[in-house]
């Protein structure tokens, strides 16, 4: 495999006492969307504050394109970034935003217009150069911004939560325009956020960070199918994890029942933890010789639109489940809280993890 | 393709020596070399003369150390003694006035449906524009010898501490009520709400929400009066009489017995409760940012007649008092001949300053006004981002923030000794400075530098922290994006600092007394020369034409704010 475009090595930060980042390392391919995932105070803004120069890290290097840019101030590192301000400069017009990094380049003014009004029509706003950021809408002020970070075709566009200030709608439709975008241009992009719905809709791979280390890099279906660790599983999505025993090769015990599971990733025994996901739970279909299968007493069920998530009990288990059931599903079922039902999670479906 | 690794603490400690920083590039490595300059400025034209006192106070005559020698004669000086007191009675007192009328002044502005808000809030602000020294002026002509009120002061006189503390009052009175305005702004109407809903009097809310909240604001209000009463020369020279306080008496030591190492003496005395109420006012600056969160809703004061007529009735009382002040110095300025000829002419401005030789020292003002103006403004708000928004020599940064707050703590008289003994000296490659406009300008520059570096500050901590960041990724030098963009969008602010320091250089006298030569003698000062020769008709024309000067150039700035808002309405909106 040919050499990453970007490789950390190591990348270590401490803000005095506090460690901020111990030791990461990772590689961006060509061309490729990676997001930096994980609650606040992670360390991944911090990671990509370093990746642009403007943290210095207190150890390990940073390779871009083949060229060693640990020591290099930000001018003279090549990328492209947009803040979760945007950082607009509001006393410029949309032209002359987009337009700031190309003056400096001796372009003739023709070529930059025409590059201003190519990058316009880029981002889905062609009509907009004359007006101020103060006019645009917050939607349209992050596509000026990103519009003014490609000007001058950096090698690496960063991206710092850069969908976090808008509204819910604006931010569904601009991940798809954002990952468009980056697709058509080819452009190795980091992402930051919080959001693992945007990490999971737009990362061709996600990083998820927990107290300035990476808990597991894999592709969106990875880490949300199978995540490396508790905190992954419980971070991406809603999650099921129960305390297991160990009962054998291939078999753990759950509130004294037992359950069919590769147990492969725990191979030591003793105390487990199970993970599946609320839309592994079935209930279609299911009897008592079904495996993996067992009574659940229905508690409570809330209607979330697309689908319901039923909250439910197991004998023998202290805390409530969840179990995700599609519209047709609950038609069909008509689940009232009080109901008895026969569920089953498939062994493929289950995963467990050493107890921590 | 990549691994999860730790990276071993050896490693990491290997690594560490070699990456803690970045290349610096040629683009930062001159915002650093400015940032220098700017550093080692403020430390020849601020920390060195102030060194210098120091140094002096502990010297005698001959320039041998005698350790707190000075000090202990000063101390067993009787006459010296009661200048201590003199000055801290005075100014409690100054301060124990000044401190209720300013704040039902700002409370009437803010709590009241009045009319006439912004007229009365104007008024109450004129005494600003003037040397303090107008109003002793302006009380001799009412209440002094030949005063026309003369008969209502019985056996008493103006002269001597009634005349210093009822001046005192009238200059210090807007500055009060700027601080006490922006604090009883900042509360939260929801509290208000709250009190209504849980029927609480108007005597309670007063005391236990109006009160607590405006706090801060009290205490840095009478922390601003008292130092100005401390500080100021104008008025005891001018309507003191035999009443000595602190400030007259450096003067007097320095000038007059050239007795330096008493003046230092007298200097460092009058830094220390300068200091500590410094101090005192830093901590609760500190406390009160937090007091206003985001979220707060402001306060509408609803109309009630009774409320409003006596607010009124106050206030219209205060700016009558105000302009009777101003006005008998300016009416004074055209009396022929106080108190036997009272038909107006323009003798004073013609034959007293005019053919007298004077009208140099407006002149030399308007000068220095003008370079303090441009140049100070220039220096202060470039100084201020650089140390704000530009990157490297983390060391030295703090040290330019201290230097940039200091002034404030240093009285105008304190600063102009330490001028003259540190740049007098025939040694210092800078002696070619003492006489010049420079030093009158670098030296105004100095004094007001803090509250222009904080209204600088504040501007530049309110835009977008990246945009430097923004600039870099895009190779685009700091510098073009300071003139693109952080310049134009803190224009209201630069303008702010400029007219501030503008008035200030036209109007100060403490610094500036010891420190001007034949020729460039300031209006100010030729205030203080007319008054003491006697010619105190032409003294009162001369504060006149301040006034009026500095009137029309706020004129001036307002008008150009005003262009700019329409200009950049457009962009400013949002």
């Amino acid at each position: 495999m040919a050499a990453d475009f970007l490789e950390l090595s190591g990348i270590r930060k401490e803000f005095g006492e506090f460690v901020a980042l111990k030791g990461v390392s990772l590689g961006v391919r060509q061309g490729e969307l990676v997001c930096f995932l994980g609650p606040s105070g992670c360390g991944k803004t911090t990671l990509l504050r370093i990746v642009a120069g403007l943290e210095v890290q207190s150890a390990g290097t940073i390779v871009q394109a083949g060229r060693d840019i640990s020591r290099l101030p930000p001018m003279e590192r090549d990328y492209g970034i947009v803040f979760q301000s945007y950082a607009l400069f509001p006393n410029l017009d949309v032209t002359a935003n987009v337009a700031y990094g190309l003056v400096n380049r001796r372009m003739p003014r023709a070529r930059r217009e025409e590059r201003v009004r190519e990058l316009l029509a880029l981002v889905g706003l062609p009509d907009a150069g004359a007006k101020f950021p103060g006019q645009l809408s917050g939607g349209q002020q992050q596509r000026i911004a990103i519009a003014r970070a490609l000007a001058t075709s950096p090698g690496l566009l960063l991206l710092d939560e850069p969908l976090s200030a808008l509204d819910a709608r604006v931010r569904v439709r601009l991940r798809g325009e954002i990952r468009a975008l980056q697709q058509r241009l080819g452009i190795t992009t980091i992402l930051v956020t919080h959001d693992q719905e945007e990490a999971l809709s737009m990362a061709d791979r996600i990083v998820v960070m927990k107290e300035g280390a990476i808990e597991q890099i894999g592709a969106p279906s990875e880490v949300y199918l199978d995540p490396a660790t508790p905190f992954v599983a419980d971070f991406v999505g809603k999650t099921n994890l129960l305390p297991a025993q160990a009962a054998g090769d291939g078999r753990v015990l759950v509130g004294g029942q037992h359950f069919e599971c590769d147990t492969r990733a725990a191979p030591g025994g003793g105390a487990l933890r199970v993970f599946f996901r609320p839309e592994a739970v079935q209930m279609r279909g299911v009897n008592g010789s079904t495996p993996n299968s067992a009574d659940a007493v229905i508690e409570k069920v809330e209607f979330l639109g697309a689908y319901s998530r039923v909250t439910f009990r197991l004998g023998g288990i202290d805390q409530p489940l969840y179990a995700d059931l599609s519209v047709n599903d609950m038609s069909w079922f008509r689940l009232k809280p009080g109901d008895t039902l026969r569920v089953s999670v498939p062994p493929e479906r289950l995963r467990v993890f050493e107890a921590p | 393709m990549s691994q999860i690794a730790d990276a071993s603490l050896a490693s990491a400690t290997r690594a560490t020596a070699r990456a803690r920083r970045l290349r610096v590039h040629w683009t930062d490595r001159i915002g650093n070399a400015l940032l220098l300059v700017a550093g080692v400025a403020l430390a020849i034209f601020l920390v060195a003369p102030m060194a210098t006192i120091l140094a002096k106070s502990i010297e005698n005559r001959a320039g041998d150390f005698v350790g707190l020698a000075n000090f202990d004669t000063y101390l067993r000086t009787p006459a010296l003694l009661t200048s201590i007191w003199n000055s801290l009675w005075v100014s409690a007192l100054v301060t124990a006035i000044t401190l209720p009328l300013a704040f039902t002044f700002a409370y009437a502005l803010t709590r009241s449906c009045m009319p006439f808000k912004a007229l009365l809030r104007n008024l109450a602000l004129v005494p600003i524009l003037a040397p303090s020294l107008l109003a002793a002026i302006s009380f001799i002509f009412w209440f002094g010898n030949q005063g026309v009120f003369k008969p209502l002061m019985g056996s008493g006189q103006i002269y001597g501490a009634p005349g210093i503390v009822i001046s005192m009052i009238f200059a210090t009175f807007p500055h009060a009520l700027m601080i006490l305005v922006t604090a009883l702004s900042l509360t939260d109407a929801r509290l208000y709400e709250a009190a209504d809903s849980l029927a609480t009097p108007a005597w309670r809310k007063f005391l236990t929400i109006t009160v607590p909240g405006a706090k801060y604001g009290l205490i840095s209000a009478a922390m601003v009066v008292f130092t100005y009463a401390l500080s100021d020369f104008g008025i005891p020279k001018v309507i003191g009489g035999n009443f000595n306080m602190l400030a007259t008496d450096i003067f007097k030591l320095v000038i007059g017995q050239q007795d330096f190492a008493k003046g230092a003496v007298v200097a460092i005395i009058l830094l220390v409760p300068v200091a500590v109420t410094y101090v005192v006012d830093g901590y609760v600056q500190k406390r009160q940012s937090a007091l206003l969160s985001a979220r707060s809703v402001p306060y509408v004061p609803r109309p009630s007649r009774a409320f409003d007529a006596a607010m009124l009735a106050f206030c219209a009382l205060l700016a009558v008092l105000m302009l009777a002040v101003l006005g008998m110095a300016i009416y004074a300025s055209f009396v022929k001949l106080w108190p036997y000829n009272f038909s107006l002419s323009l003798d004073h401005y013609r034959m007293g300053i005019v053919d007298a030789g004077i009208f140099g020292a407006y002149l030399n003002s308007l000068k220095m006004a003008f370079w303090v103006a441009t140049l100070g403004t220039v220096f202060i708000f470039a100084t201020a981002y650089l140390l704000e928004k530009t990157r490297g020599i983390d060391g030295f940064r703090p040290f330019v923030r201290l230097m940039a707050v200091l002034p404030m703590g240093v009285p105008g008289m304190v600063l102009g000794l330490g001028y003259i003994f540190f740049f007098v000296r025939d040694g210092n490659p800078l002696h070619f400075l003492y006489g010049s406009l420079g030093i009158l300008v670098i030296n105004t520059v100095v004094h007001y530098y803090s509250s222009s570096h904080l209204t600088a500050l504040t501007a530049l901590k309110q835009i977008d922290a990246e945009f430097e960041a923004v600039s870099a990724s895009l190779k685009v030098p700091f510098w073009r994006t300071f003139f693109r963009v952080t310049v134009p969008v803190c224009l209201p602010a630069v303008l702010d600092i400029s007219r501030y320091l503008f008035v200030n250089a036209m109007t100060t006298v403490s610094a500036v007394v010891f420190l001007y030569s034949p020729n460039t003698v300031p209006a100010s000062v030729a205030i203080v020369n007319l008054d003491e020769a006697g010619d105190i008709g032409p003294a009162a024309a001369m504060a006149s034409l301040i006034v009026v000067t500095s009137a029309l150039v706020c004129g001036i700035y307002f008008a150009i704010q005003r262009w700019l808002d329409r200009r950049t309405q457009a962009w400013r909106q949002s």
